[in-house]
Parts: C-alpha cells; sequence; structure tokens
C-alpha cells in the first residue's frame, strides 16, 4: 500500500479533534439541575450526640492527605488537619487559642515563646507526643521546603526543648501573626515516623504510616473515589461526636448537590451556590448554615498609570459602586456588601468609623473637579486629552464574578467611565494582574475583578502585604499602591505584639485605604452551607471560616 | 496484503503517534497561565525568590524546551509518564486506577450502541418510509443532537434524584465494605446511568450507517436476482441483505472504539465516574501538565488503535478488498 496522505491528515484530525475537545472547558460545562418539586419541612429538633457514621463530599481528589501531598489549602488543610494536631486551634470568632499547647508565654519582646504542652498526648499509634516532636516538626519543614509549613515556621531562628512537655521558640524577632498563622497552622509530625522519610513530597502515605495524634485516622484511600476515616478513640480533648466520617469525591458542585438531595452524602464541604441556597434549603431534611466568610470580591485597578494614578477618579468609582445592590442582585442577599477600608464588618478588628457609601452626584462632582469632561458628547469622560475607557478583566470561569462585573459597568457609566468586561481566561486573568505571581514583576492591566482567599482577611497583619510598595513586603499589593504614612504603619504592624497599639494602627489602615482607595472593596461572599441534620446537626461555624473544621465534629466540652 | 504492506501501514501509524506525541508535549505548554501556582499551592505569591526558583528547578521548567522535550520522549519510551504535579503520585498508577473504569463503561456502551443500532438499523430499512422507519429516524436524530451532560444530568435528576432507582455518583458506594456478588452488582448499579449516557449517545451513528447501507444493498442487482430464485423475504434479507450490509457496519464500531473514550470526559464529570475521561477534565482544570500529555496520549492511542483494528477487519470481511490489494 502507498503512503496516503489524506487518510494520514484524517487520522491527525481525528486525534487533534479528541485532544482539543478534552482541552475547552465549555466541554464539560454543566448547568444547575433543574429544581425537585418538594414542600419544605421542619428539621427534626433531636440532634444526635454521637453519629456511627457521616458522609462528607468535596469536589476533587485531595491526593493521600499527608503535610507533603494534600492539594488545596481548602479543604485540603481542614482534611489534612482531622488526622493531626497544631499547638493552638482556631476558635468558633476564628481567634487562636491553647490546644496540644495548654500555656503560651510570650517573652516582653514578642520574638519568644515558651509553651506547655497538654499531659498525656499520644500518637495513634501509642508513641507519646512530646517535645522532642515539636522540635523535629519545626527543623523538618524548614529542611524539606516543598510545603506551605515551611513558610510558616521560616521566622523560628532555634528551638529549645527544656523538658518533655516544654518548647521554647525563639523568632528573629517580634512577628504579631506568629499564633494565628504558625502556631494553629503547622501540624505536630511524629518525629519516629518522619525521621525516615527523605523525599517527603514523593512520599506515598499509606494507613500504617499515616500516624498523627488528631481525632481521626485516615483509614482508607481510594483515589477520585473516597476517603474513609475513623475517630481516635483516645483523642486528647475527648471522643469525636462522629465515629467514622466517608468522604466523597466529586467532579464537580452539580454531582454533589444532586448526591445530598439524594440523601447519599450528608453533607457538602463547599459553601453552596447562591441561586442553590434556597432550592436547597426547601428541600425537606436539608439545612443550610450561613455566616460571614473572608473570601473578597473587589476592583483592582494600576495605581501607578492613567487614569487610577488620580485619587479623585478612585474615589469617584467607589462612590459610584453600590456594594448593597450587588450583594441583593448576584449574590441574592448571601453577601455583606464590602467596607471601603477593607476589613470585613464581622471581624473583631473592624473599624466602625469607615464610612462607606453610594453617592453617584458626589462621584460626579470630583470627575467634574478634575476637569475630567465628556468633551465630544459620547457619554465618556475625558481626562488629559484621554477617555475614561479601559478594559476590566474578569475571569471566564467564574460566573459570580462576570456578573459583578457586568453591574459594575452599568454603575460607572454613570459617571461616564467606560470599563469594557473583558471576560478571560482564568491564567491569562492572573498573569495580567499578577504576573509570575511576582509583584515586583510589575502589572499588566488597567482595572479587574479580583479576589483573595480568607486567610488573607482573617489575619490583619497581611494588611502590611497588601499595600506596602515594597515587594519585599508588600508581596500581595497588586495595585502598585505607595503612600508614604500606609508604609509606616505597615511596618510597624509587622512588629507590634501590644493588642491595644495593633488595633489602633489597623483602624488607622482602614481609614487610610477608605480615602486613597488602593482598591475598591465590593462585597465578601457569605458561606452556606448545606448539610442533613438528621444524621448530624453539631456544626459550629467559624467566622469566616465556615463549618469544615475538626472542632466541628468534637463534642462541645472538647472544642476550644 | 503483502507483507510490505503492512509494515508500509505500520510506519504511517508510527509516523502519526510521533506527530501526535509532538503536539500532545506543545499543547499544554502554550496554553496561557504559569503552573507554579499549582505545584507550589494557593498561595504562590508569598514564596520567596528563592523558593520559587527551587520550585521551578525541581519541576524542570526552566530548561530549554528541546531539553524537556527530549526528556519526555526518553522517559515515554521507558514508559515512565512522569509524576503529577498536582497529585504528587506516579501518573502510571493515576492511569492504571483509572483506565478500568473507561474501559468498562465504553465497553458497555459500544456493546449496546452495536447491537441496538444494527438492529434497529436493519429494521428501519427493511420497513422504509413506513411508520417504523420515520418514527425510529426522527428518534435517532433528535438523539443524536442531545448534549452529552444535559442528558446525564436529565438522566440523574429523573432516575437518581426523583426516583432514586440508580446512585447519583461513582462507580462504588464509598466504603460500603461489599463482597463478593453485592460487590458486583453495587459496581452495575453505578455503571448503569453513565453507561446508558453513553450508549444513548452512539446508536445513533450505527443506527444510520446500518440503515443506509442496508438501503444501498437492497437496491443491488443480486438481491433482485436472489428474490427471483424464489427465496424467502426472511433468507433474503438475513443472507444477502444484512450480511453485505455489515461491512460498513463494523468500520464504524470499530472507529467508534476510540472516539468512545474521547465521550467520556463529559459523562464522567457528570457522574463523578472514576475514569480517564475525569483524571483529563481535572488535569486540564488544575493545568497539570504532565497527567494532561498523558491522557492525551492514551486517548490518542485508543484510536490510532481502533483505526488499525478497522484497516485489518475490513478485508476480512469483505473479500474484494483483500483482491484488491
Amino acid at each position: 500500500m502507498r503512503f496516503n496522505p489524506g487518510r494520514t491528515g484524517a487520522l491527525l484530525g481525528a486525534t487533534l479533534l479528541i485532544a482539543v475537545a478534552a482541552c475547552s472547558p465549555a466541554a464539560s460545562t454543566a448547568p444547575s439541575e433543574p429544581a425537585a418539586s418538594t414542600s419544605p419541612t421542619a428539621a427534626p429538633s433531636e440532634a444526635p450526640t454521637q453519629v456511627a457514621r457521616l458522609r462528607l463530599g468535596i469536589v476533587g481528589d485531595e491526593s493521600t492527605l499527608n503535610p507533603y501531598t494534600y492539594v488545596t489549602g481548602f479543604p485540603g488543610w481542614n482534611l489534612l488537619m482531622l488526622q493531626y494536631d497544631s499547638l493552638m486551634a482556631i476558635d468558633e470568632q476564628g481567634q487562636p487559642q491553647p490546644w496540644l499547647a495548654t500555656a503560651i508565654d510570650v517573652s516582653a519582646d514578642g520574638a519568644t515563646y515558651t509553651l506547655t504542652l497538654a499531659d498525656g498526648v499520644t500518637f495513634n499509634d501509642g508513641t507519646p507526643l512530646t517535645s522532642a516532636d515539636v522540635a523535629f516538626t519545626v527543623t523538618y519543614f524548614q529542611a524539606n521546603t516543598q510545603s506551605r509549613f515551611t513558610r510558616a515556621l521560616r521566622g523560628v531562628e532555634s528551638v529549645e526543648t527544656p523538658s518533655a512537655t516544654t518548647v521554647v521558640l525563639k523568632l528573629a524577632g517580634p512577628n504579631p501573626s506568629f499564633p494565628l498563622r504558625t502556631l494553629a497552622d503547622v501540624p505536630i509530625l511524629p518525629k519516629h515516623v518522619w525521621e525516615a522519610v527523605t523525599n517527603p513530597a514523593e512520599h506515598t502515605f499509606d494507613s500504617v504510616t499515616n500516624v498523627g495524634s488528631g481525632p481521626y485516622k485516615l483509614v482508607e484511600y481510594n483515589s477520585d473515589q473516597f476517603y474513609r476515616f475513623e475517630a481516635n478513640a483516645d483523642y486528647f480533648r475527648g471522643e469525636p461526636a462522629v465515629k467514622e466520617l466517608v468522604v466523597a469525591k466529586f467532579a464537580d458542585d452539580a454531582g454533589a448537590v444532586a448526591a445530598l438531595r439524594a440523601a447519599e452524602i450528608d453533607m457538602i464541604v463547599r459553601p453552596v451556590a447562591p441561586e442553590q441556597i434556597e432550592i436547597l434549603g426547601a428541600e425537606a431534611g436539608i439545612t443550610i448554615n450561613k455566616g460571614p466568610q473572608f473570601t473578597t470580591t473587589m476592583l483592582n485597578y494600576d495605581t501607578t498609570k492613567f487614569p487610577f494614578d488620580r485619587v479623585e477618579v478612585r474615589q469617584a468609582v467607589s462612590l459610584a459602586v453600590d456594594r448593597q445592590d450587588l450583594a441583593d442582585t448576584i449574590y441574592l442577599g448571601g453577601a455583606t456588601p464590602g467596607s471601603a477600608g477593607w476589613i470585613h464588618p464581622n471581624s473583631p478588628f473592624f473599624n466602625s468609623a469607615v464610612v462607606t457609601k453610594t453617592d453617584v452626584d458626589a462621584a460626579n462632582a470630583l470627575l467634574d473637579g478634575i476637569n475630567a469632561t465628556d468633551t465630544n458628547g459620547d457619554g465618556i469622560r475625558e481626562l488629559d486629552g484621554q477617555p475614561l475607557s479601559m478594559e476590566m478583566l474578569t475571569p471566564s470561569n467564574d460566573s459570580l464574578r462576570l456578573r459583578v462585573a457586568e453591574l459594575v459597568r452599568e454603575m460607572l457609566l454613570q459617571i461616564g467611565i467606560d470599563a469594557k468586561v473583558a471576560s478571560v481566561e482564568q491564567a491569562t486573568w492572573e498573569a495580567k494582574v499578577w504576573p509570575d505571581f511576582d509583584v515586583s514583576k510589575g502589572r499588566d492591566y488597567q482595572l479587574a475583578v479580583w479576589g483573595w482567599s480568607a486567610p488573607v482577611q482573617a489575619d490583619t497583619g497581611q494588611i502590611a502585604q497588601l499595600v506596602h510598595s515594597d515587594p519585599a513586603v508588600g508581596s500581595i499589593n497588586l495595585t502598585g499602591f505607595n503612600d508614604a504614612e500606609t508604609n509606616q504603619l505597615a511596618e510597624e504592624l509587622g512588629v507590634t505584639g501590644d493588642p491595644t497599639r495593633r488595633q489602633a494602627i489597623i483602624n488607622r489602615l482602614q481609614e487610610i485605604i477608605a480615602d486613597e482607595l488602593p482598591f475598591v472593596m465590593l462585597l465578601y461572599p457569605d458561606g452556606a452551607y448545606a448539610y442533613r441534620p438528621d444524621v448530624y446537626d453539631g456544626w459550629i461555624f467559624i467566622t469566616g471560616r465556615g463549618i469544615m473544621d475538626k472542632i466541628s465534629l468534637l463534642p462541645p466540652e472538647a472544642r476550644p | 496484503m503483502g507483507s510490505s504492506s503492512i509494515t508500509g501501514r505500520l510506519l504511517q501509524y508510527v509516523l502519526v503517534l510521533l506527530v501526535a506525541v509532538t503536539i500532545n508535549f506543545l499543547l499544554p505548554r502554550l496554553m496561557p497561565g504559569n503552573p507554579l501556582a499549582l505545584i507550589a499551592g494557593a498561595d504562590v505569591g508569598l514564596l520567596t525568590p528563592e523558593q520559587r526558583q527551587e520550585v521551578i528547578e525541581r519541576a524542570g521548567l526552566d530548561r530549554p524546551l528541546i531539553v524537556q522535550y527530549a526528556t519526555y520522549i526518553g522517559d515515554l519510551a521507558t514508559g515512565d509518564f512522569g509524576y503529577s504535579y498536582r497529585q504528587k503520585r506516579p501518573i502510571t498508577d493515576l492511569i492504571a486506577e483509572r483506565l478500568p473504569w473507561t474501559l468498562l463503561l465504553t465497553g458497555i456502551a459500544l456493546a449496546i450502541s452495536a447491537v441496538v443500532g444494527t438492529l434497529l438499523g436493519a429494521l428501519s430499512a427493511w420497513r422504509r418510509g413506513r411508520f417504523t422507519d420515520v418514527a425510529s429516524l426522527g428518534v435517532m436524530i433528535v438523539l443524536e443532537s442531545m448534549p452529552s451532560f444535559w442528558l446525564g444530568m436529565l438522566l440523574v435528576s429523573i432516575f437518581s434524584v426523583q426516583l432514586g432507582i440508580f446512585p447519583t455518583f461513582g462507580a462504588i458506594t464509598p466504603a460500603a465494605g461489599y463482597q463478593g456478588l453485592e460487590a458486583v452488582a453495587d459496581v452495575v448499579r453505578h455503571a448503569i446511568l453513565p453507561a446508558l449516557t453513553l450508549s444513548i449517545l452512539s446508536v445513533p451513528g450505527v443506527y444510520l450507517t446500518m440503515r443506509y447501507s442496508m438501503l444501498g444493498v437492497l437496491g443491488e442487482d443480486f438481491i433482485r436476482t436472489a428474490r427471483a430464485k424464489g427465496l424467502s423475504e426472511r433468507a433474503v434479507l438475513l443472507r444477502h441483505v444484512a450480511r453485505n450490509a455489515l461491512v460498513p457496519v463494523v468500520t464504524v464500531i470499530a472507529l467508534r472504539l476510540g472516539f468512545a473514550f474521547g465521550g467520556t470526559v463529559v459523562v464522567e464529570t457528570v457522574f463523578s465516574y472514576p475514569g480517564l475521561g475525569r483524571l483529563i477534565f481535572e488535569a486540564v482544570s488544575g493545568r497539570d501538565y504532565p497527567v494532561m500529555q498523558a491522557t492525551f496520549l492514551v486517548f490518542t492511542i485508543a484510536v490510532l488503535i481502533s483505526n488499525l483494528l478497522a484497516d485489518y477487519l475490513y478485508p476480512l470481511l469483505d473479500p474484494r478488498a483483500r483482491a484488491a490489494s
């Protein structure tokens, strides 16, 4: 047979077609499923206190769930911490409280932490947890860098163990975020297991080697199907309320919602989409637990370039957006309108003196005041001869942010600013706003809908990273904001441990942010979690974090 | 078919495979976005420049493209698909875990669509223009135009959520601890809806081919001869028409074998079925380059094998094709 280019081409075309079809996100987009016609009934009021088995649903796989292999910050870390303990733990208000360490003494200079460990804590293989394990954990994470805990421990210069229950951590300098970001975050590793592990990122743990001190032990890992955890009956804080946890893995949210409705799972770990809240809440046997979350939706712009280098333009944008309207229209009320000063109104650090208002007339007056007027009658203002017209980037895979962008566009048109919505692939959006995830490489955008994950808001110390003009400090200052007083306050915040002084600095920073507007805070989507209370009703909502945390699975007396 | 033509044809397949492998290597690298975020986790922005560099070096992303390519080909030759950025497990393990599930789904779907499509197509052609033909043709055209995710979600909504007959997701009931026959029954219950979705989507292709092929054969002179010989209608249809009409249908079914894999991407996602299709979906959305490359390659090989199969089956079925070469 002769070589036949036509046939070869067809073959090649066929293989390419498959590859391209698989690449296209549109190929797998699924709409929300049709609503069921069921009448609402009251949830049973009898809350079971001891539950034999609870089935949770997550989206995607979190791999083998050891500190080096889990995949996402949420819910990967939350699942990881079922098996491990940290020295402190987050309470219902989102604040760090004593846990493995029952006493935490901080030296006057804020740089030395002396911790006393709880008595009688053992790993689930029976080995006692001592100060040697804590010291080992610090040095191990520092030496094996492929983990988020390496960064959390970066500032620790030395660790001493004067006794089996005492640990002294010396930091390079004062770090007020240390309890929240490190002590309540880093899992304590069992030295006798991990000292033999030389390449943790490629070391696939199994149920035998997965040893921790936490309330649960991972006993079964089935890639892309489920995890099974068994309760640690000897847990040092008390026996968990749920004996067995099965975590089913879904490919997308719609699948998890269908499984919850069919009672094949008892709780969805991710927050439910706004349009599903009412539908699911009306279904018999399903309860929605709502509360404030610290994820953010905001407008970012390049404050070093036209036109957002003019503070009046930034102020006009902030005055023109109706945050309540965004929360009501797009999130159907399931969001908290943004405070112009960045901090969530439900946060204990919120400065109530910061006023956030919508005033289109005042916004127009501000722009008139800097001679930004519509000279050619097209409805769009011109400033210094250039029209106030730009692209507003938003990620194409996030329909909520796309709708935010579309509504914001309408709002800005009222003040003569033409922000064209550009829905781009998520990676392109990231690369333009945050090239190489490195602020020192600058920016390649004018305006974008942006958002941060909850930890950025939860740790008030992060304001420094958000607004300081030096990339070494302001590692997430994506808008190029540069203000002398802000820089000075941000530096002071990084070394101040005194709570009163910290609050004063945070209050002042919120005022500056609301006036100078390094970005426009739009809203904080609330968390709404769906579960079946007849199976387990012990969920508690941790401010800013939601309900999926090991303390939700512990009896009330065992919680921090 | 002579041995030289076999060699020629195999060479052709090897060439196509090489081109496909190269495209496979390049495609993910041409997509926008920085894989750093994925390797280092969500808070990549807080890494120091040194940590950043270390991450890039470890993944080999700082090496010239041609060096990465050479490494890729070398690893492939030794059956090493590399390591998943995301799952931090060997890709060979991932594929080995998922391939059986995809084979199960596509196998059932292919068998159902071959049997149902052929029988219905034959019936339709035999009853050409009558109610059976018009009705089934109409139904098939409607089925063919249905989006697979929509069909899948519809089935879940009706049979799982409303009626509670079949499970909504997965290949097995998580941690149910079933043994023996119970375990088999569990797998079957989970496979029914996704396999049904895949079957419904592939029946029309077989049906239409069979119908048109039958109609073509029915008009041939030798059929008139057979009828003239006084053979019963049944004998004419089975021995003469259907046998001859089947030749192109077998080719279509063999080709579908490869494409059936592609159809699993959407169906496995809708049903959260742990097969290769879902692995591709998750690799693409997570920009897990090595997994994308490996799974695309598996799909490519499936298409090539099915083509090869069609190439070799055809002369076996049709003596004319043997004589021609």
